[in-house]
């Protein structure tokens, strides 16, 4: 299985300033401060499962601009609804990334309620048409272009490695830092 | 208003209806009322200005993510609640959550006011957006079923 990092890596050396990045709260958020990142970027330190309703609100509004959302398993199974409100909302220009790790990995690497969830499969049985599996950087090399051109909301399922000796960096910004930097021109 | 989110009952349904009419507001159906918090939200971050049409059922839904992000990001968001099970309300079931709502507002530090029928409910409206702009923060605006007649 891929790490984390290397697959966030590789998804901030896709994006471009035409973008507009939403993370979720936890080990995505602690590193993008670290990372090049082009595009303007909000992470969340708190409130499992906002990171998608959020950029939906975004791509709703700025239908000009491309909004990517990163979230956890663990955050999606608190609210996989959303992704029957992102089907009926019909955004063209909404990507989000789901990284399945079957853990809480920011609060101490607990794992998930231990069901198989197919995620490719409810995301579809909720109305998503466009999803597709990722299992590695070249797929998601792939893939991502294609879920960023599909003119349709797009969710593509990573399969993340856990780590529980991974070290991540700390939150290096506060959320007020984060709200005050954050504008999409 | 550029959007407004929002899981129905009956009076916010009705609301929804005009909202829906208005070649201004995006309405967006959503299936349960953190992703409205959520949504309107974005779009404010995004330039616009969210709104959340709601029961108070799924405003107690709402803690945490009024806690950890239209307080801790300091995002306006405007609410309007329909007061279920105030003592206005004929309906029996909506009792208890009548009984909590203004305490639980009070409990979250939430600003808000209880819609006048008899005063201008479009300028009410308007104050309450500004005070959510103002703040960058919540305000709810309580309304019942009679402010819509």
């Amino acid at each position: 299985m891929t790490p984390r990092k290397t697959f966030l890596e590789a998804l901030v050396a896709m994006l471009t300033p035409r973008d507009v990045l939403v993370s979720c709260l936890g080990a995505n958020a602690r590193y993008l401060p670290h990372l090049a990142v082009p595009a303007p970027c909000i992470a969340l330190c708190d409130s499992m499962g906002a990171a998608i309703p959020l950029a939906l609100g975004m791509a709703l509004q700025r239908p000009d601009r491309h909004v990517i959302a990163l979230e956890g398993d663990g955050s999606l199974m608190m609210s996989p609804n959303v992704l029957a409100t992102v089907a009926a909302a019909r955004p063209e220009n909404l990507t989000a990334l789901l990284w399945v790790n079957r853990h809480y990995e920011s609060s101490g690497g607990q794992a998930l309620p231990a069901a198989p969830v197919d995620w490719v499969g409810l995301a579809r049985g909720l109305g998503l048409t466009h999803v597709e599996p990722v299992p590695d950087v070249a797929t998601l090399h792939a893939a991502f272009p294609r879920a960023r051109d599909a003119r349709s909301p797009a969710l593509l399922v990573l399969d993340v490695a856990f780590d529980p000796h991974e070290e991540i960096p700390p939150y290096s910004e506060r959320p007020d830092e984060i709200r005050a930097r954050f504008t999409v021109a | 208003m550029t959007l407004a989110a929002s899981v129905p009952d009956t009076w916010i349904g009705r609301l929804m209806q005009a909202v829906r009419a208005s070649a201004k507001i995006r309405a967006v159906d959503v299936a349960r009322e953190e992703e409205a918090v959520a949504i309107a939200c974005g779009a404010s971050l995004a330039g616009g200005r969210g709104a959340v049409l709601i029961q108070n059922a799924g405003l107690l839904n709402c803690g945490g993510v009024l806690a950890g992000l239209v307080e801790l990001y300091r995002i306006p968001c405007f609410f309007i609640v329909s007061y279920r099970g105030d003592g206005r309300d004929p309906i029996y079931y909506h009792t208890p959550k009548g009984r909590v709502t203004e305490a639980t507002l009070g409990a979250w530090r939430l600003p808000y006011a209880l819609a006048d029928r008899a005063e201008d409910l479009a300028a009410q409206v308007a104050r309450g957006v500004e005070l959510a702009d103002e703040s960058r923060g919540p305000y709810v605006l309580l309304i019942t079923g009679g402010d819509l007649e």
